[in-house]
């Protein structure tokens, strides 16, 4: 019986055998200009009266082309973790694959839960090794990670800047080409709005409501981002984290909130 | 030494016999499907011995902790790979003992220069229905067992058949719940773990001295840590279950 060390590390269990960064094969930066990216995105996340509420849109472009308005920027690695994506999707998608496995392999390998510290650092540590691909403009990835810690069961908002550092977002935090018209809306509203209650005790029905404003606000400004698009009935992905754990609001849920609290407004 | 075959399969029964007296003394896994999904049911003294190997699919063992710590992280090491470089989808208990586990314990139990593995489990996969539920005895020599129902991992074959004799095969047709069959894997764990006459029950199997009896559930309670759980259904993960501690016989606090 070979393969018995256990030091719960997934990475290094992969070892050569992870391809989420790719070489380029000796090509030149030149030699790739001409390669259009897929990305752009408004991601966001804040806190409210029941958790975090986590959305992005569902829109990915490349140039001026809108590759699909369907993929999904909010993804789950596990039962208390939510990432949410902004820049190319390629990497992004297998970095989210490679947190996934990583916490699972740590769990069940050590039986314990890996740390909120140990977790962050995994991917800053992922995004480090991106960063020959985004300083050439080819695969840059910045995300939003939430997390609860297992034993208080508290959640916290993280955002990472391109080189893969690490910053809590407090009380809420923006990602993506459409980040900042809704940056400047949540900082006013968590200033003065709700009746100067902020954001934090904002309900969840209130909570969803907004994020679908912000979508749509993004999206008025920022091509890139899709918002609501109701007569194809692609509507964002809107996911929150509690003590319960996960849900995600139901995309008929989403229609009935987004007819009576956007629209008809 | 083995250049004759005669030597050759003399030490394989000589080996076989040295791991199955090594294993006699360890107290049985018991795992069944239910409604809920697969429960794993058995106390320790050390260190435990259910363990969650990917989304969907666990393990219950008994035998030498370091032997079940690298057979866990083999089957760990295999399961993840796997599921990253294709899809959790794609990593399955049919392949995992078939293909990875079986065909290693074989080798490792035919290499009689090397010391053998004491190991015996269980290892189930739970599925979208109690049918589609896979429950497979996995031995040190590689042999592969598929049952349904009721499935032990016991240290003697007879500690064995006198739990599965609690189950009696016309009952495995029936889809309990939790609730009903924690009890009966209590009464069956302990028919595992000690003899009729510990237990105060006679020839027949009636219980002749309740107080035995007590005394015998206090005694695994007391010296063992329960370590039962479900692999859910619904969530594929391993849940750790809490269960109720029985009330200490009278004649015991007095003492």
């Amino acid at each position: 019986m070979s393969e018995w060390h256990n030091d719960g590390s997934f990475l290094d269990l992969l070892g050569s055998r992870l391809t989420v960064v790719p070489s380029l094969g000796g090509a030149s930066p030149e030699a790739l200009s001409g390669f259009v990216e897929t990305h752009a995105t408004t991601i966001l996340a804040f806190h409210f009266g029941g958790g975090v509420l986590v959305a992005g849109d569902r829109r990915a472009t490349a140039g001026n082309r809108i590759m699909t308005n369907r993929i999904e920027k909010v993804l789950e690695i596990d039962g208390g973790s939510l990432m949410a994506i902004a820049g190319s999707p390629a990497f992004a998608l297998e970095m989210a694959r490679v947190l996934e496995h990583t916490f699972k392999y740590y769990r069940r390998s050590q039986l314990a839960e890996l740390s909120v510290e140990g977790k962050l650092r995994i991917l800053s540590q992922l995004l480090k090794e991106n960063i020959p691909m985004a300083v050439q403009g080819i695969g840059a990835v910045v995300p939003l990670f939430v997390t609860q810690d297992p034993e208080s069961k508290e959640s916290k908002i993280y955002f990472y800047d391109i080189l893969g550092a690490h910053f809590e977002g407090v009380p809420f935090a923006v990602g993506g080409s459409g980040s900042l018209e809704v940056q400047g809306i949540l900082r006013y509203l968590d200033r003065w709005g709700n009746s100067g209650r902020g954001l934090s005790a904002m309900p969840e029905r209130e909570a969803v409501i907004l994020s679908l404003r912000l979508l749509e606000t993004a999206s008025y400004f920022d091509s890139a981002t899709g918002g609501v698009q109701v007569r194809e009935t692609v509507y964002p992905v809107v996911k929150i984290l509690d003590r319960e754990g996960i849900h995600t609001i139901e995309e008929d849920t989403l229609k009935e909130i987004y007819r009576t609290g956007v629209e008809s407004v | 030494m083995f250049d004759e075959p005669y030597r050759w399969v003399e030490a394989i029964g000589q080996r076989r016999d040295y791991i199955e007296d090594q294993i006699k003394r360890s107290t049985p896994v018991l795992v069944s499907s239910v409604q809920e999904g697969i429960v794993f049911y058995t106390f320790y003294r050390k260190i435990p011995k259910v363990y969650e190997i990917y989304d969907r699919i666990a393990m219950g063992a008994i035998g030498h902790p370091a032997d079940i710590e690298a057979i866990r992280m083999m089957l760990l090491n295999a399961a993840h790979v796997e599921g990253f470089q294709r899809s959790p989808q794609d990593v399955t208990l049919n392949r995992l003992v078939l293909f990875a586990l079986s065909p290693r314990l074989k080798t490792a139990f035919e290499d009689v220069m090397s010391s053998p593995m004491l190991f015996r489990s269980v290892l189930a996969e739970v599925g979208s229905t109690i049918q589609k539920d896979r429950l497979m005895l996995v031995d040190y020599d590689g042999n592969v067992e598929e049952a349904s129902g009721l499935v032990v991992a016991g240290g003697t074959g007879t500690a064995r058949d006198r739990v599965l004799k609690q189950f009696p095969l016309k009952e495995d047709k029936k889809r309990w719940t939790l609730q009903e069959m924690l009890p009966r894997f209590l009464d069956a764990y302990l028919k595992g773990v000690f003899e009729d006459d510990e237990l105060g029950f006679d020839s027949s199997g009636n219980c002749i001295d309740e107080g035995k009896f007590k005394q015998a559930r206090t005694r695994l309670f007391s010296e063992g840590v329960a370590n039962v759980s479900l692999l859910d259904r619904k969530k594929g993960t391993l849940v750790p279950l809490e269960i109720p501690v029985p009330p200490v016989p009278e004649e015991e606090i007095s003492r």
